[in-house]
């Protein structure tokens, strides 16, 4: 069986990758900030649009890679530009594309200096990210990795809050050095396998000893990266100074490079380092799982909290990945593209509220649901999401992981049981306070409820809060045959032949 | 001790006292001539090595020296020309006085 | 022995011939018709004069090569020397270009001419492989880049870095000189194959071993790695700015080729190792503590600068240890022709971004008196485009994909990894590398940071490129993007080129 299940002529991933670099660079050339914000707009959401047709075409009966592309790029080195898809990156694109129209909405009144150079910068993240989950090719996979870094500092050390420059800072330096373990550790596969082709990689499995060292160059960049316990510290800074566009982007789309990388890369390319470090990277996720529990409940910022709640939030997915088996890793990316669509939501909220009170103290934003009842709402209902109250979409990807950690070891489902509950408390105690707590703040009076607009950018994310809680089927669908094929990869049996090079 | 041998000391020592006074000395001048020392200790060695080596017929130990020489020349002028320019600013060759430039 | 033909010479040699004339014609030129002319005048005559002769070089070099060996390997050219050419002439073109403002001199005929003379030294140091041409080709490089240095007399720093510069530069050239000799002495002739078959014959005794240090020291100045560094920052500052922007561009990319040249071809065999816990004696253990170093001091020196000169004087000689690592993967023979493009490819791009980056310096310079970092503080609002290309020379700096300077770094660590037969024995080396491209970071966004993200000062005034200014950054900046993202365009004919001049 080739790479490709379904030929196909058209380059769709080549278009979806560098329309929007396309629509940045006409951005240039427009004046007035509506024509730019409108182009912004109509350019996300075509781009969106035409994400669109990967799902219908794309073939959830195999586990190999579709709309695969392929063209020489540097014949020297043996890379290549080689893109593909298969059912773990296909929903992960899909999120990147679908987030992005929001979050020009939600930086519609937020950016008030330079919104030009803000745009392209988004636009410049979005050709970034889709392009590292589309790229087949070590190199061209860290080409991309890393073209998101400036950008991404660039949104936050210009259009961030008052500590804006050492947040960048700190993001980078956390970020940078994450890389250069990445480069380290392709540049020794690419010595062992002689190419940079990641299904290469993935078939010649190197010596236990040699698979332990890639394993520990890889996890470590993508721990820096989901962010994993103790690694975690350059998020909070990251999220409080960013603006809400760059809150929405780390964490709906950034934060899921790190677990899309366990996923792509450790597992079925270090099966053995894999087996080997499991229980620590399990202690690890726990361990963020509580610690981002109770460091939640104890912010007082909306943003930290939130930030905290993401490191939880993420300790479930990698959880999922790490106990190997098929509910825990499904489970995990369902989490994934559920903290994308949750916390996004949640940011682009705090964001509402900052834009209106200009201050994220939960003390001073408590009773805001008396004057905001729509709001009110729609926070409610991703807070019962975030989490994971039953008939969310939460409640299905925690629920697939506690299961597959049951499976796994009793004992371990019982140690998540602590970060379940806090979940609870730290986003009731937010709801609580935010919807309906506190006398009534006197400064809160001329407050107005949600726009039209404000409305249109939290709106698609309801609808896939319920729609993913109700009916998962079409999410879950796409992943089976790649899952299965991981999981046969990881556990060492991977069936022979399915991956050749073309 | 053959002959090759001495004027290989001879021309090591040279080279060693050139040296030792590019390093050691503050004027400009003397740190001048410590550099053609060091360059006529290669010259030496040039004549020495064709003098006594497998084939004396081919003249290239001489035509390099000869030609290093040209070249020193050319070097003591530029070199000149430049302390007389920093000269004009310092009022002084001493390179102690002429440091200006840190980091 | 053939009888010498001058026609053929002059044949071989007809791009520094053009060079040659070009000189000479704007020294005439400014001196005898120009006198009572504008500044302004004079410099775009002279850089008309150097536009002229450069492009009849690249003319001939890009479709009338000609390849074939003078006087045994005194003068070579090759589809290699040649590429090589022409990139040098194509830097020394952009440097014309920044400097059509000559303040800081009245005697735009020397510069010019001085210009293009030295570019005729880097040209001839490629091309030979002869130790006596190789050495008056050093030294018609050196000269005219020390005058260069001091060109404006009417400034001390620029005399005192012009003294450091010449005095460093002529204790390098007595200890090559030195070391040529003994090689002489080794081998009885001064043509590197010979010499390369001479050591192979027996194990290094003490003389090759001296004559291997004096070359790598003498060397090592030339490409300012530690510990040979000490003029590079003081010249790079004092010198005037295109001046500096020559000696961090082309200067570097000759003596690099030059090095890369002599190390394989005539001290090929005697390598050594230099495997962590197990150096072994030859030039790669000495190399390896001198990249090592270059590469440690290069970075944390360059984060305490506050002059831009000097911040981009410590990161040359953090990528000269760099450039240092690709030399290294020379040792092995199988490895030579990808080590070889790596060092050129990262050289070439490097003296792009490096050309630029100076560009921009002198634009900032002009308009607020002074190099302080101080200067940039809020580029980006007084000139968007300026901070965009900054932005791009100072992250192509760091190696950020998809710039230029990542692929170069990129490459020349694979090249070093593959380095004695796949064991992986530079390995370590390679790792303190990209750990300290990391570092480079820092002080790289410092400065983006200032462009960027700080206000700008009240009183400073519109910093305004001219127009040859502009062209000349505009270039260099798209020419490391594109080369980032097509570097085909440059790899493939460095492959083809050091794949037929034997390599």
């Amino acid at each position: 069986m080739s790479v490709s299940s379904s030929p196909d002529a058209f380059p769709w991933l080549s278009v979806l990758i560098f329309s929007p670099l396309v629509a940045a660079g006409i951005m240039a050339f427009l004046r007035g900030e509506r024509l730019q914000r409108a182009w912004a707009l109509v350019a996300t959401l075509v781009v969106a649009l035409g994400s669109l047709p990967l799902y219908w075409r794309f073939d959830p009966t195999t586990a190999a890679f579709q709309f695969v592309e392929h063209a020489s790029w540097i014949p020297a080195l043996k890379v290549n530009y080689t893109l593909g898809l298969d059912g773990i990156s296909l929903l992960l694109v899909l999120l990147t594309t679908m987030v992005m129209p929001l979050c020009v909405l939600a930086s519609w009144r937020y950016i008030e200096t330079r919104l030009r150079e803000f745009l392209v910068c988004l636009l410049v993240m979005e050709s970034a990210m889709v392009g590292v989950f589309c790229a087949l090719d070590g190199i061209l996979f860290f080409v991309f990795w890393e073209a998101m870094l400036i950008p991404m500092s660039l949104l936050i050390g210009v259009w961030g809050g008052p500590r804006r420059i050492y947040a960048a800072l700190k993001f980078f330096i956390y970020t940078m050095s994450g890389s250069v373990l990445l480069l380290v550790a392709l540049i020794a596969l690419r010595l062992h396998v002689g190419s940079f082709h990641i299904p290469d990689m993935m078939a010649r499995p190197g010596s236990g000893v040699f698979q332990c060292w890639v394993f520990l160059a890889f996890a470590l960049s993508f721990a820096i990266k989901v962010p994993m316990f103790p690694f975690h510290t350059w998020l909070p800074a990251a999220h409080v100074e960013a603006p809400t566009a760059g809150s929405v982007l780390l964490a709906s789309i950034l934060l899921k490079m790190g677990t899309y990388g366990f996923l792509r890369f450790c597992l079925p390319i270090t099966p053995y380092g894999t087996q080997v470090f499991m229980p620590y990277l399990l202690g690890l996720s726990v361990a963020a799982i509580t610690y981002g529990g109770f460091a939640a409940l104890a912010q007082n910022d909306l943003k930290k909290l939130v930030a905290y709640s993401s490191v939880a939030h993420m300790g479930f997915a990698t959880l999922g990945i790490f106990v190997l088996n098929e509910a825990g890793i499904e489970g995990a990316l369902l989490q994934m593209i559920n903290h994308g669509v949750t916390t996004g939501a949640l940011f682009i909220a705090v964001g509402i509220i900052y834009e209106r009170l200009h201050t994220r103290e939960l003390a001073r934003v408590a009773g805001l649901g008396k004057h905001m009842p729509v709001f009110a709402t729609f926070l409610g209902v991703f807070s019962l999401s975030s989490l994971a109250f039953p008939g969310t979409n939460s409640f299905i990807g925690e629920f697939l992981v506690l299961k597959s950690a049951f499976l796994y070891s009793p004992a371990l489902a019982l140690c998540l049981v602590p970060g379940v509950v806090l979940a609870a408390a730290y986003m009731l105690r937010m709801l609580q306070r935010v919807a309906y707590g506190g006398p009534a703040n006197p400064h809160h009076a001329g407050v107005k409820d949600l726009g039209f607009r404000e409305t249109m950018s939290l709106a698609p994310l309801l609808v896939f809060v319920f729609w993913i809680g109700l009916h998962p089927e079409p999410f879950l669908r796409v992943m089976h045959a790649s899952v299965r094929h991981l999981l046969a990869q990881a556990n060492g049996a991977a069936a022979h032949g399915v991956f050749v090079s073309p | 001790m053959s002959t090759l041998q001495s004027f290989l000391i001879v021309s090591a020592l040279l080279f060693g006292i050139g040296l030792t006074g590019v390093l050691t000395r503050r004027n400009a001048i003397l740190v001048l001539l410590g550099i053609e020392f060091m360059l006529n200790a290669a010259n030496l060695n040039f004549i020495a090595f064709w003098r006594f080596g497998p084939n004396p017929e081919a003249l290239t130990g001489v035509m390099f020296a000869l030609f290093a020489i040209a070249v020193a020349a050319a070097e003591a002028a530029v070199g000149l020309a430049l302390v007389i320019a920093i000269y004009r600013h310092a009022r002084t060759a001493n390179l102690d006085a002429v440091e200006e430039l840190k980091g | 022995m053939n009888p010498f033909s001058y026609l053929e010479a002059l044949r071989l040699a007809a791009p520094e011939t053009a060079l040659a004339v070009a000189a000479l014609a704007v020294l005439f030129a400014d001196l005898g018709g120009m006198r009572g002319e504008s500044l302004r005048h004079r410099a775009i005559l002279g850089a008309g004069i150097t536009a002229v002769g450069g492009a009849m070089a690249l003319l001939w070099l890009g479709f009338a090569p000609g390849y074939g060996t003078i006087a045994e390997g005194v003068l070579v050219t090759s589809p290699l020397t040649q590429l090589v050419k022409a990139g040098l002439v194509l830097l020394t073109l952009l440097v014309a270009g920044l400097s059509l403002d000559p303040r800081f001199t009245g005697h735009v005929g020397e510069y010019f001419s001085l210009l293009l003379l030295g570019t005729i030294g880097m040209m001839v140091l490629v091309s030979t492989q002869d130790l006596l041409m190789l050495f008056l080709a050093l030294e018609l490089t050196s000269l005219p880049l020390y005058v260069l240095a001091g060109f404006n007399k009417r400034d001390r720093a620029s005399a005192e870095a012009a003294l450091k510069y010449f005095f460093f530069g002529s204790v390098a050239a007595a200890f090559l000189l030195f070391g040529f000799s003994l090689l002489y002495g080794v081998a009885g002739s001064t043509r590197l194959p010979v010499i390369a078959a001479a050591v192979a014959l027996k194990p290094p005794d003490a003389l090759t071993l001296v004559a291997l240090v004096c070359v790598v020291m003498g060397f090592g100045f030339k490409v300012a790695a530690v510990p040979f560094h000490l003029w590079a920052p003081d010249a790079y500052e004092g010198a005037p700015t295109p001046a500096a922007a020559f000696i961090a561009s082309g200067s570097k990319v000759a003596s690099f080729a030059v090095f890369g040249i002599v190390l394989a071809q005539g001290l090929g065999p005697m390598a050594g190792g230099a495997d962590w816990h197990g150096f072994t004696t030859g030039w790669l253990p000495l190399l390896a503590v001198v990249a090592l170093a270059s590469m440690l001091l290069g970075n944390l020196a360059a984060i305490a600068q506050r002059s831009v000169k000097r911040l981009l004087a410590y990161s040359a000689i953090a990528h000269a240890g760099y450039l240092l690592l690709g030399l290294m993967a020379l040792a092995t023979p199988a490895n030579r022709p990808a080590a070889l493009a790596a060092i050129l490819y990262y050289a070439i791009t490097y003296a792009l971004s490096t050309v630029g980056a100076f560009g921009i310096v002198a634009v900032v310079e002009r308009a607020t008196g002074s190099d302080a970092a101080d200067g940039f503080n809020g580029l980006a609002r007084r000139s968007p485009a300026l901070a965009l290309c900054l932005m791009i020379f100072l992250l192509s700096l760091a190696g950020i994909p998809p710039l230029a300077g990542f692929l170069g770094k990129f490459y020349v660590f694979v090249a070093a990894t593959r380095a004695g037969d796949g064991s992986l024995s530079l390995f370590w080396l390679v790792l303190v590398a990209i750990a300290l491209s990391v570092v480079s970071l820092y002080y790289y966004l410092k400065l983006l940071k200032r462009a960027y993200v700080l206000p700008p000062d009240g009183a400073v005034p519109a910093t305004r490129p001219d127009v040859m200014e502009f062209v000349v950054i505009g270039m260099t900046a798209a020419a490391v993007l594109g080369l980032g993202v097509f570097p085909r365009a440059l790899l493939e004919p460095l492959a083809l080129a050091i794949q037929q001049a034997g390599f």
